[in-house]
């Protein structure tokens, strides 16, 4: 087990830089999820860890050993694939022992680290059959063995629950936390499902375009997101990012914001030194569905409750909510009822604003203001 | 999966059926004719292909053409049948065959998973390889074949065919192999296999179609050559083609059809076996990923 530290790493192919200077590190035993749209460059960044790909410049340390110019085999980690990429011409048996194999492990040694990881993933009736007459659960699996039987010092996970149905990948979800709560090895887990990041990481990487957007515990990238692409892309349904302006008003900050025709709201703002730099000027109010209820659904124990009339456009019963639809900022926004929340389509109803999950955002650089 | 039975979705009239089967049956007899015309007056006297009708049947079969075919006519100065230039073939072709699937897989797998700069522009000029017609290379071949020793040699000709089938050998692998998943070859990587212990052990175990359908292609072709057995061979490296010519065309003496149909049969027969055995495996392998199956 190690931590893993990457320092100023780039990587281009060709002109094309794609990983533009990345930072990033995770503590031993940590769970680091990077996240990110497709090309964001997170796939790259996995390559560059495992070595199958060049770096251009930076540096990778896993410990405290520089792995640069190191092959993949010598660098002491394991990698599941999206593909899950088991030998075809292989069983289960010779896919886990291949590595093994190569390594010149002798047969009964082999054997036994054969029998314990199929006793931890449940493998075991499976040993004798062909990656073919696997189920794709089965297949993510057997990969998953092939992984663990090294004992690396980090796994890698390349997007591994992208293939399977949602019922399983909820399942797998669960069995991958479980096992790295048993294992306690290091892990960088890359996904474009931030759900799955939420769920399984300490420690979250949002890329975008090839930059590190924001890292942090599950919780600040949630709560606490330092610009509004992180903001947006976090979260389903994603968060309201809503054009206001920002006025003094009886000494205190107000946010004013367009409803619907001719309405509009405004909202307490906090009163900080950067915040009154942008009295007078454009602002993105950034507030999640979930901070947007009926008053009877509103979180009750926050300090700073607003409760303001807007126009419901459209609901959409979701079983456990209600999602209803209201234009504000020129947007359609969603505020997240109670499911048996009573609302009439056109016409205005009272819907509370939890302020104390409210972020503000810089419009022209995109970047938070606090 | 096969198609839904098409009895009831045309409907067309017996009519229509009959003529279909007359066409198709007067096809199979127009394309079967030659063969008819061969293996019977194989079997025949030559008094009894002088007296009249090619297409009638043997009256009286005798096998003594193919023994002369064999084993006994005259060839070029000797009398020794085609025999020993079948076995020259033999001992061209397998070598040639071999070596060229060898390295056109090899080939084949370092363009497709060891991509370097240039490696279009190299696989296009190999491409070319393919519509480069024999004549053109045959005078400086022949003076490689001067230079390296190998001028009039056995060895000479399994290293033209090993060249000329190149070509097509790294053509048909380099795209096998793109369709081949490169994820596999990352994953072996990281067990720590070698550039060679990921040909050996993942991908030739995943190529069985397309080496079968490589064997047969660079198999009819180097068995089937003319050009290059007659002009790289000398007396003793004669292949069977070159001395069915020599057979078949010699201007002393009488012509024995019943011998020449026969020697030309013996002269066939190897590249039909090995259609007729791996035949099916042809086609699969052509069609090898044109489906996800």
């Amino acid at each position: 087990m190690a931590s893993l530290t990457i320092d100023q790493l780039t990587k281009s192919f060709g002109a094309v830089e794609v990983l533009k200077g990345i930072d990033l590190d995770i503590e031993d035993g940590g769970f680091l999820v990077l996240v990110g749209p497709s090309g964001c460059g997170k796939s790259t960044l996995l390559n560059c860890i495992a070595g199958l790909e060049k770096t251009t410049s930076g540096e990778i340390r896993i410990g405290d050993r520089n792995v640069e110019g190191l092959h993949p085999s010598k660098r002491d980690i394991a990698m599941v694939f999206q593909s899950y990429a088991l030998y075809p011409n292989m069983t289960v048996r010779g896919n886990i022992s291949f590595g093994m194999e190569i390594r010149g492990v002798d047969k009964a040694e082999q054997e036994k680290a054969i029998q314990e990881v199929a006793d931890i993933l449940q493998i075991g009736n499976l040993l004798d059959r062909k990656p073919s007459q696997l189920s794709g659960g089965q297949r993510q699996r057997v990969a998953m063995g092939r992984a663990l039987v090294r004992h690396p010092q980090v796994f890698l996970f390349d997007e591994p629950l992208s293939n399977l149905d949602a019922k399983l990948r909820v399942d797998m979800r669960t069995e991958i936390k479980r096992l790295h709560r048993r294992m306690g090895t290091t892990i960088v887990y890359v996904t474009h499902d931030q759900i799955e990041a939420l769920t399984l990481a300490t420690k979250i990487a949002v890329l975008e375009a090839g930059y590190l957007q924001q890292a942090g515990s599950p919780d600040e990238i949630y709560n606490d997101p330092s610009n509004m692409f992180v903001a947006d892309f976090m979260g389903s349904p994603s968060m309201n990012l809503i054009d206001g302006l920002l006025l003094e008003r009886d000494g205190g900050l107000e946010i004013e914001i367009e409803g619907y025709g001719d309405t509009k709201i405004s909202l307490p703002a906090p009163d900080t030194a950067e915040m009154r730099g942008f009295v007078g000027k454009p602002i993105v109010f950034g507030i999640r569905p979930e901070a947007m209820t009926d008053p009877d659904g509103a979180d009750r124990t926050s300090p700073q409750i607003e409760t303001r009339d807007c126009f419901i456009e459209v609901s959409q019963p979701a079983g456990s909510d209600t999602f209803a639809l209201t234009p504000l900022g020129g947007k359609e926004c969603i505020a997240r009822l109670r499911a048996d929340a009573r609302i009439e389509l056109g016409a205005f109803a009272p819907i509370s604003f939890n302020m104390t999950k409210a972020v503000f955002f810089d419009p022209s650089t995109t970047n938070r203001i606090r | 999966m096969s198609i839904p039975s098409q009895d009831n979705a045309i409907n067309a009239g017996s009519l229509t059926r009959i003529l279909i089967y007359t066409l198709l049956i007067f096809f199979v007899i127009y394309y079967l004719l030659p063969l008819w015309v061969m293996v019977s007056n194989s079997l025949k006297t030559l008094d009894e292909i002088r007296g009249g009708d090619m297409l009638a049947p043997p009256k009286d079969i005798t096998f003594e053409p193919w023994r002369q075919a064999w084993s006994q006519t005259q060839i070029g100065v000797e009398a020794t049948g085609l025999k020993p230039y079948f076995f020259n073939s033999i001992i061209m072709v397998v070598p040639a065959v071999f070596l060229s699937t060898f390295l056109g897989a090899l080939n084949g797998y370092v363009m497709t998973k060891w991509e370097f700069p240039g490696v279009n522009l190299i696989f296009g000029l190999m491409l070319l390889a393919c519509f480069i017609p024999f004549q053109i290379v045959l005078i400086p071949m022949a003076r490689i074949l001067g230079m390296l020793g190998l001028a009039g040699t056995l060895g000479g000709l399994i290293m033209v065919h090993t060249v000329y089938g190149l070509g097509f050998t790294t053509l048909f692998f380099r795209n096998y192999y793109a369709a081949f998943p490169t994820e596999l070859v990352r994953a072996a990587q990281i067990d720590g296999a070698s550039f060679f212990q990921v040909f050996w052990r993942i991908l030739i175990p995943s190529s069985g179609p397309i080496i079968v359908v490589t064997i047969i292609w660079q198999f009819t072709n180097v068995w089937n050559d003319f050009l290059f057995g007659a002009s790289f061979s000398s007396y003793d490296s004669t292949p069977i083609t070159v001395a069915l010519n020599n057979l078949v065309n010699s201007s002393t003496g009488v012509k024995e059809y019943n011998v020449h149909f026969a020697g030309a049969i013996l002269t066939a027969l190897p590249t039909l076996i090995v259609y007729i055995v791996s035949g099916r495996y042809f086609v699969r392998g052509l069609m090898a990923g044109a489906v996800k199956g």
